[in-house]
This record gives C-alpha cells, structure tokens and sequence, in this order.
C-alpha cells in the first residue's frame, strides 16, 4: 500500500496550493498522530479540520470554506467524514465503504460540495490519494463517479504537486459491469 | 464525432455516456466546449441520464459567466466520442443546390462570427498586455577590479567603487582574492536594472579611477 498523505505533510501541500508563505511549524500528537500547528503566541491549534480552517482564512480564501450555509454544511460535513471516516479506516472493507458512499454522493456533483471547489475536495484528495493510487482498473470503474472527480481534482492547478498522477482509462473496459 | 442529435433521446444517451467520466466536455475545467453543447439541449436532461443532468445542472450554474469562460465555440460536431458519425451538418448532402447554397451562406456567417470573435480576443489580449507591468529585466554581475601593484590601497579602492551610484545598480558583497606576488584583486558583486545600466558604463566608472584601478573585467553575467 502506498504511503498515506497525513498531517504535517498534507498541511504543507495545503499551504503551497493556497499560496502561503509556509513557516509553519506542525507537528503529531498522540496515539493517532493529529497534527499540531504550533504557534508563537498563544496555544497552538490541533487538529487537521481545525488547522486547514484556519489556513484557509490565512490566505483569505474563504470561498474554499463554501459560500452558501448549505455549501459550508456540506464542506463541514465532508471534512468531518474525511478526518474520522477515511482516516479512521484502513481495512478493505473500510475502503469499499467509503469508495462506495462517495460514488453515491457524486452521482449528481461534480465537486463535493455541488459546483463550487472547496477545501472538501483538496483534503478528500489528498486523503484518498493512497488508496485511488493502489484500486485496479476495474475497481476505479466501478467507482466511476469517484474516478471522475479525483481525475478532475488532481488536474485542479496547483492541487497535485509532487503527488503522483494516477492514471485513468479512457476507453471503459467493463462497459456491462454497473 | 459528435453526438448526434443532441435533441434526440439517442443522443442524450450519447452525451451521457461520454460525461460519466468527465466533467467538461473538453479538459478540466468549464470551457466554450460546454456552452456550445448545453446550447444545444433543449433542456435539462431526464433523470435516468444522470451523467448528463449533473453535467447539465454544473454548467448552468456557470450561466451568468458563460462569456467569460475560455475556449473558441467550434462546431458541434467536433465534441464527443470519436466512434460516433457527425451528422449535424451532414444531412444536406442529399439535398438539391439552393440547399447547398444555404449552407454556404451560412458558412460565411459563421467565419464572419469566428472572425468578430478573434478581434475581440485580440483586443483582450492587447488590453491585458498593456494593464500588466513590463517585467525588469536583471542581471547580476561579478566585477573583477585589478589594483596596479601591491601597494594600491584595497580599501580605498573598494570604497571608490562603491561610491559609484546609478540608477537600477545596487552593490552587492565583495572579496579580496589574492593573484599572486602579494597582489589582491577585488571581487565585487552587482545587480542591474540591463536598461538603464550596461558593463560598458560600469567599466568606464570604475577605470576612471585611474589612481588605483589598473584594469577591470566582468567575471560573470547572470540574467535573474
């Protein structure tokens, strides 16, 4: 299994695609390794959510958080399924759950939170990133709809960087299979 | 390629499969490619099509941007699966001349519509280019200053050197590096605006202090 994107390095990705000047410091904590931004004056802030959050409006991108109080609900919601979901799970069975939801969930939506691209996407990204990495040929079939948006977000500027490309069939083999 | 008859069932379905792993009809992100074809639904698509409704529903939520978005509309034949026959402009084949003529005309409309539309561009273009601030270029140079004999003074040489001012040159760091029999000579790095400095100017200054400055050479030139 690849390597999983998480914590510190994720938040440093997030940081270069928002454009800031990086410096922060970050750091894990605990058993379940949550990452830690530390900061000069004042408690640092804990937490991937919290920390992404508070980037975000760092960098005055606060579209990213959504616009309406449905899309900020909904990037709430994905966030909140990002950290204790995919995070959370590291079994297969796991990975066909949430493979499977977020199939569903983007049936109707080209980005998680409808048509806008939100801090939802870049961190759902960066989180699935390992295990669209290792999926067969069938599976990210299978998962179509998954396959659609991470090819879409991973050719996002600026979102990708030194992450590497997963590659997409264009031609679909399994026409009959779904 | 193509879709067919995007008005058709048939080619509501053509549509749909090719959008369930796309965004955009074209790359990855909204572009003409998808105005042109939305254009051309009649509305939104059925349900069943979901490919085609998520699709349908994005961009109309683009519709108030739908000029801004970039790309050059082309026919809509040129979008699509490759696999499938274009057949929006082909049926008047069959047809008799006053059909053809039609359709010429109609050809030079269309010429006369991309041509409207390159000027516009190019009037953008040129607007853009104007608006943005021309970038200067830099260049950093290493100036290598040789003294007559040992006894030339290197601190005064240096300081007659940095006591040269111009507009867009600023001084940088310097060292003295032996050559030999005593003999210092002075490393000095600059960076300079290339319009309104050249070597040739840095060179005629810097000998003009002929008391200590035997000779002068430029050891590097980098652009930044």
């Amino acid at each position: 299994m690849a390597a999983a994107v998480r914590g510190a390095e994720e938040l440093e990705l997030l940081e270069r695609l928002l454009g800031l000047p990086g410096g922060n410091k970050y750091g894990v904590q605990g058993e379940r390794k949550v990452p830690v931004l530390q900061s000069n004056n004042g408690p640092g802030l804990r937490g991937l959510m919290t920390i992404a959050a508070h980037l975000v409006r760092q960098a005055r991108k606060e579209q990213l958080l959504g616009s309406t109080a449905e899309e900020k609900a909904v990037v709430q919601q994905w966030l909140e399924y990002r950290v204790t979901r995919v995070n959370g799970g590291s079994s297969k069975e796991d990975t066909r759950t949430i493979l499977k939801d977020l199939n569903m969930h983007l049936e109707d939506k080209v980005y998680l939170a409808g048509n806008i691209f939100t801090l939802a996407d870049i961190l759902m990204y960066y989180g699935l990133h390992h295990i669209m990495v290792d999926l067969t040929v069938q599976e990210k079939e299978k998962y179509l709809n998954v396959s659609r948006w991470f090819n879409h977000i991973q050719h996002y500027p600026g979102v990708r960087q030194h992450l590497s490309d997963v590659v997409f069939i264009k031609n679909r083999l399994y026409t009959n299979a779904h | 390629m193509g879709f067919g008859d995007l008005k058709s069932a048939a080619g509501l379905r053509v549509l749909n499969d090719f959008l369930a792993d796309k965004s955009y009809i074209e790359g990855y992100v909204p572009s003409q490619a998808d105005i042109a074809v939305f254009e051309a639904i009649a509305g939104p698509p059925p349900a069943e099509l979901f490919h085609a409704l998520r699709w349908y529903n994005h961009i109309k939520s683009y519709e108030k941007q739908k000029a801004s978005l970039p790309g050059v509309k082309k026919a809509l034949g040129k979008y699509g699966p490759a696999d499938v026959e274009d057949t929006t402009g082909g049926a008047t084949d069959s047809k008799d001349d006053d059909d053809i003529d039609l359709f010429g005309s109609d050809d030079e409309e269309e010429s006369e519509e991309a041509k409207k539309l390159r000027e516009e561009r190019l009037a953008q273009y040129e607007s853009k280019k104007s608006k943005k601030p021309a970038v200067i270029a830099k260049s950093s140079i290493l100036l290598d200053v040789k003294p007559w004999d040992d006894e030339t003074d290197m601190a005064k040489l240096e300081e007659c050197v940095r006591s040269i001012q111009a507009d867009g040159l600023v001084w940088g760091s310097s060292k003295l590096v032996p050559v030999g029999y005593g003999i210092k000579k002075l490393q000095i790095q600059c960076v300079v605006e290339d319009d309104k400095v050249g070597t040739d100017m840095l060179e005629e200054r810097i000998t003009a202090f002929e008391d200590y400055v035997q000779s002068m050479d430029v050891a590097a030139f980098n652009k930044i």
